[in-house]
């Protein structure tokens, strides 16, 4: 029994808006579901009743302003405990229709009421949660053909003691392209669930970024979750930092042939940090190819948590999925639960996986003493190197240079410990 | 110089170095050759400090100081360069990084003043150049899916930004095209000076075709068996090494 799911689905009840009919599915399925013990599995390395317990107090604190990243030139929309920070998105490239869910036209209530919990599975407790509660969010929708450079970034700060939900909707149609950024941050003892669900349309391509900043006592559950039509791409990059609590599901279903998806995933923590990310990819058509790196570093007292499951459905042949999860321990009190899990039930399909967990690379470190560099140093820079390695393959340099000194001073404060 | 009295060093508990006594001066140049097991990397393994290389005896000192008593990033810092036979691969770190932290370094702890950036930069890309490592190559990881030959020349461009006093170059003829050795040497031979000295590891006479060496010497067991001038190259490339197991560890000190 959780309090606080007994409250959620009350607060649900009262909620109405032109979403009502598919949220008052979910509200059913809430009210069936229980909250996760240490036996489900899903659950089982998060202390989740620390979401549960948590007292959360008002504190009225001011979030810091949220700049453009500089040379970035993206469409921001910020928000703060759930509240869109600006109603003016300014001019848009054609193409390309930015809304927030509350503002949303006749037009875009269609396809968005359509996609809306149609991509991400209802499995996901803290999703149902955000189907019920997400009334602030943002539509966004990339009409057939339009290649769009212009990065959409969405920003959900979420300050002391506060409680946000927020939902992104995407349809990138036919042969379009899109970047989409979701950013998450706060570092107060705060709940907050962030759910995204994109539709990328036959030979259409996103470029995808989720960077899970909370840390300290700001708690998150979030999501994103991907459909591939047809020679649909989609090249996405996570970056976990931990919190008191952190956990992300990422679903990708190949739902149409010859899909391809690059996923790459990062996680860096410290402290009593948790990071715990989900993915789950389902190859239900057939000739798609999974691409999946996941690089994880863990100091002091932090725990990580990966779970990355491929999932090859009979009629998926000639499919071609790779995991790949390493990790660095730099603590023996740091923990590392990781578990790839495959389930093939077509013929003809190629498919590898694996997880490490090592220490530093010993021959990477003696040739670069044997130039000079101290033994310190050489670490950090190694321990950079291998989370670098990922953020190299960013398609956006000036999001990759954005993000390094962000990292360089994780790194930094790792040390002093 | 160099100074490597009756060496003795071993791995995992196995006898490699035998008592090796080398000594150089500045502005030599030193080759040493022998067969496959003699010990030829050991040397510079051991003498770069790298962990897991225990010794057991003697001494090696630079310029007075004692290199084994030094970690490995001080012996660098000492003017010690190992040109590796299979330099590491480092992805995430990029070529510049690595070699600016490098050099940055090795000034440091020389109290010389520190290089802008932008200034590295000027001499990494004349490095790259004089190497024949297309410039792009500083941006990608060290080493990262570089071919045999480029590592090399990487090794070699490394050896042009940090200027050591004492080089050794571990078999960096091996798996190179005759273009690349030719580049290889003229590295090299652009660094010779009165006051700096190398020892050149290699299996075959071929690189020193290029590198012209004052001093020859083979190595046998862990022992140096026999020195000579440039000439003994010659002669063991016509010899091979079979007639060593034929002889008792000799010394034919020139």
């Amino acid at each position: 029994m959780s309090k606080w799911l007994d409250s959620a689905v009350t607060r649900g009840q009262a909620v109405s808006d032109w979403l009502s009919p598919k949220r008052n599915e979910s509200l059913e399925l809430l009210k069936a579901a229980s909250w996760p013990t240490r036996k489900t599995e899903a659950w089982k390395y998060v202390p989740i009743n620390v979401w549960d317990r948590a007292d959360l107090q008002a504190a009225n604190t001011e979030a810091p302003v949220f700049d453009a990243i500089e040379g970035l030139g993206s469409i921001d929309l910020v928000f703060v405990d759930g509240q869109l920070q600006s109603d003016t998105i300014g001019d848009l490239p054609v193409g390309l229709s930015v809304t927030s869910i509350a503002a949303a036209s006749e037009a875009d209530q269609v396809w968005a009421k359509e996609t809306f919990t149609s991509v991400k599975p209802a499995r996901h407790l803290f999703g149902l949660v955000n189907d019920v509660l997400a009334t602030a969010g943002v539509l966004i929708r990339v009409e057939a053909g339009a290649q769009i450079e212009r990065p959409v970034r969405i920003v959900n700060f979420v300050t002391e003691g506060a409680e946000a939900h927020t939902r992104i909707l995407v349809s990138v149609e036919d042969s379009a392209s899109a970047v989409v950024i979701e950013q998450c941050s706060g570092t107060q003892l705060s709940r907050s669930t962030a759910f995204a669900e994109y539709r990328i349309g036959e030979s259409a391509k996103l470029e995808h970024y989720r960077f899970a900043l909370q840390t300290g006592a700001a708690m998150n559950a979030g999501g994103s979750h991907f459909e591939l039509a047809t020679k649909a791409e989609l090249n996405s990059t996570l970056v976990g930092f931990g919190s008191q609590m952190s956990r992300v599901d990422i679903d990708v279903t190949h739902a149409g042939e010859y899909a391809f998806a690059k996923l790459n995933a990062i996680y860096l923590l410290d402290g009593k940090e948790l990071f715990d990310l989900h993915s789950t990819i389902e190859h239900v058509a057939a000739n798609g190819t999974t691409e999946e790196n996941v690089h994880g570093i863990v100091a002091d007292n932090s725990r990580a948590v990966f779970n990355g499951r491929i999932h090859i459905h009979r009629d998926a042949q000639k499919t071609l999925a790779e995991l790949n999860n390493r990790n660095l321990l730099m603590s023996n009190r740091a923990e590392i639960n990781t578990k790839p899990e495959l389930e093939i039930y077509a013929d003809d399909v190629r498919c590898a996986h694996g997880a490490t967990i090592a220490e530093i690379d010993k021959k990477a470190l003696y040739y670069m003493q044997s130039r000079g560099v101290s033994r310190a140093q050489a670490q950090i820079m190694l321990n950079f190197g291998f989370i670098n390695e990922l953020v190299e393959q960013m398609p956006n340099e000036i999001l990759a240079d954005w993000l390094r000194p962000q990292l360089r001073e994780r790194f930094a404060n790792m040390e002093v410990k | 110089m160099l100074s490597i009295k009756n060496l003795q060093a071993s791995v995992e508990e196995k006898q490699i170095l035998k008592g090796l006594d080398l000594d150089v001066k500045p502005g030599e140049v030193h080759a040493i050759m022998g067969p496959n097991g003699a010990g030829k990397s050991t040397l510079g393994y051991v003498l770069s400090g790298r962990e897991g290389y225990s010794v057991d005896g003697g001494s090696a000192s630079l310029n007075g100081a004692d290199l084994l008593d030094m970690e490995a990033e001080e012996r660098a810092r000492a003017g010690l360069f190992l040109a590796f036979q299979y330099p590491v691969e480092i992805p995430g770190v990029s070529n510049l990084e690595f070699l600016k932290a490098a050099v940055d370094t090795q000034r440091e702890a020389r109290s010389e003043e520190k290089v802008s950036s932008k200034d590295f930069l000027k001499m990494a890309r004349e490095a790259c150049k004089q190497v024949d490592l297309p410039v792009d190559f500083l941006k990608r990881g060290v080493n990262e899916g570089f071919s045999g030959g480029e590592k090399k020349r990487n090794e070699i461009m490394q050896m042009l930004l940090l200027k050591p006093k004492l080089c050794v170059l571990d078999e960096t003829d091996s798996g190179l095209d005759i273009d690349a050795l030719q580049v290889v040497a003229e590295g090299v031979n652009s660094q010779r000076s009165p006051d700096r000295s190398f020892i050149v590891v290699t299996h075959y006479q071929r690189l020193l075709d290029y590198i012209k060496p004052d001093f020859v010497h083979v190595l046998s067991d862990g022992k140096i068996v026999r020195s000579g001038d440039a000439s003994l190259a010659l002669e063991l490339e016509a010899q091979g090494y079979a007639w060593l197991q034929d002889q008792p560890a000799a010394d034919e000190t020139a």
